[in-house]
């Protein structure tokens, strides 16, 4: 496996990461790199028969009753959001006109 | 002896006697912080006001009444400003208390003030904070650990009562260790994560930083608890701490060789091998443990699982609810995104983020073969005594280097504390770790008790 991270991979990277990066971040590249090739010494264990551990106190299809319980009120939901209009957050448009 | 050097004990006892009042108490704390603050910045946020006025209507029926507690500041606390040390949430004002500080509110426990950290929780110094480095009260050109440092540095220095913090990997009980305070890092699912601003969901892990073990035994009885609004909190109400002490003589304690590498401090090595004859004088069965995983393996699990996570939980923060856009973002939070995101990717989903899961099962396997020899394991905490400031410029892995010790024990969920065991030729504090399997609290407490009751290293303060 390439632990080398090209520069067009890193702008994807950023890209999907919603990041907007500036000059200064640039020494970010080789320490990702840095990372993955330290990751490499997990391919000393062998795990082809090994289940993967996503949780460690292995609770699932953890449920509640499908009632309404009380929540914030309106104004009090809206009250840290920059930019509000009508009682709604106010986002940037997903869909071009 | 000033009203905020007194343990959670001491002060309970003082406010129920009406040897002082809750105002006196909280006013002592304050005091303490005006004085050190310039030097130590513990605190991104002190409620003065709020404060003041909660130890008027004190409640001293309650477990904590009239207690001033420092809070970690990635604990929502309600119209308390909550940043988690970080620029994106320079504005935020909570709607809500996560489940911890309601507890604590509930309890009767005034917040004195939210605690400096490493921003996001991302480190183990204090010095990506947003707000800069906390420095350790033992000595201010050193560091105080993280991500908790603030939260270990205002108990070291007497600046609250009891105080909590949060552990991913190391965050309570590293700068426990670094401030010569006891940090208790409860089994995953033991203390709810409602409210605590996500890092690396699957193991953050909310525990008390105190003065001494059986307060931070009594502040787990409040915080812990299944909780609703946290599906994966343990299904058991509170946890009580016991009350009696096992004879020693009953216990078999491991000592990981790997543990002992030969980059450690040879002054930590030394603490905690004098640690291992304190229990073993006291009856203990010592039992090396050869065969543990060596903990270069927990490195790069947590490293490729903390920045997975930490790229998904960080998505929220796009400043449309609440908090700054994420231009906000300081390098670490982008580094460990990026890198989150990258091993996340398509093409390399399997080759990282499968694979470090894998690894995973086979350190918790490991951990039950050793429990199964054992009863508990004697460890470092830290590799050094606390660094200097600036030690983390240029260390990507700064973190999970100091972190290495704990980090393994951290991935399976288990249960473990880091106490005072001596001091480096620069007295500088040394942290012994105990670290027991999941829902051991009772042992690693009464461990721990039984150790501190032997020796005063908890006794110690910084010359301030």
């Amino acid at each position: 496996m390439s632990t080398i991270i090209t520069d067009d991979e890193f702008k994807h990277i950023a890209h999907l990461s919603r990041l907007t990066l500036l000059p200064e971040d640039g020494f970010i590249i080789d320490q990702l790199s840095q990372a993955a090739e330290y990751s490499s010494v997990l391919n000393e264990l062998d795990t082809a028969n090994v289940s993967p551990t996503f949780q460690v106190n292995h609770k699932q299809n953890v449920l509640r009753e499908d009632v309404i319980l009380p929540s914030l009120p309106q104004s009090v939901a809206l009250s840290q959001a920059a930019k509000t209009s009508n009682g709604y957050f106010v986002t940037k448009a997903t869909i071009k006109k | 002896m000033n009203l905020n050097q007194l343990n959670l004990v001491e002060a309970r006892q003082g406010l129920i006697s009406k040897q002082f009042s809750s105002k006196e108490l909280v006013q002592s704390c304050l005091d303490q912080i005006k004085k050190n603050e310039a030097s130590l910045n513990s605190f991104v946020t002190v409620s003065e006001k709020e404060a003041l006025s909660q130890a008027e209507k004190a409640d001293l029926s309650k477990p904590l009444g009239g207690i001033p507690i420092a809070v970690k500041d990635n604990f929502l606390t309600q119209n308390i400003k909550t940043t988690a040390s970080a620029k994106v949430l320079d504005n935020y004002l909570p709607q809500y208390n996560s489940t911890v500080v309601q507890k604590l509110v509930d309890a009767g426990a005034i917040i004195i003030g939210k605690t400096n950290m490493d921003a996001w929780a991302h480190g183990s110094s204090t010095e990506t904070s947003d707000y800069g480095s906390t420095k350790n009260p033992w000595n201010i050109n050193h560091l105080p650990g993280g991500s908790s440092g603030g939260s270990a540095a205002a108990i070291s220095a007497d600046e609250a009562i009891v105080s909590v913090g949060s552990e991913t990997a190391g965050s309570i009980r590293q700068p426990a260790s670094w401030c010569g305070v006891v940090g208790l890092k409860p089994t995953y699912g033991r203390v709810s994560r409602y409210g605590v601003i996500a890092m690396k969901s699957s193991t953050d892990s909310p525990g008390p930083i105190t003065k001494n073990v059986e307060d931070a035994a009594t502040l787990l009885e409040i915080i812990s608890g299944s909780d609703p609004h946290d599906a994966t909190s343990m299904d058991e109400s509170s946890w009580k701490k016991p009350s009696t002490l096992p004879n020693l003589k009953n216990i078999k304690l491991g000592l990981p060789l790997s543990y002992f590498p030969k980059e450690i401090q040879p002054e930590v090595k030394a603490a905690i091998l004098g640690a291992v004859e304190v229990f073993k004088k006291l009856g203990a069965e010592i039992i090396e443990l050869p065969d543990i995983l060596d903990p270069k393996y927990s490195i790069a699990v947590y490293t490729i699982l903390q920045r997975s996570e930490v790229s998904s939980n960080l998505a929220r923060f796009d400043g449309v609810r609440y908090g700054h856009d994420r231009t906000f973002f300081g390098q670490e939070a982008k580094r460990r995104i990026m890198l989150g995101t990258y091993s996340l990717s398509s093409g390399y989903y399997d080759a990282y983020y499968t694979k470090a899961q894998k690894v995973r099962t086979l350190i918790c396997q490991d951990f039950d073969r050793q429990f199964q020899k054992v009863d508990a394991i004697i460890q470092p905490v830290s590799p050094t005594t606390a660094l200097k400031i600036g030690a983390t410029v240029g260390q990507s892995m700064f973190g999970e280097l100091q972190d290495m010790f704990v980090e393994p024990s951290s991935i399976a969920g288990l249960s473990g504390i880091s106490l005072p065991c001596g001091f480096d030729n620069n007295n500088l504090p040394i942290g012994l770790g105990i670290t027991c399997a999941q829902k051991r609290e009772d042992l690693v407490y009464q461990l721990a008790k039984i150790f501190e009751d032997n020796t005063d290293y908890h006794t110690k303060k910084p010359q301030l």
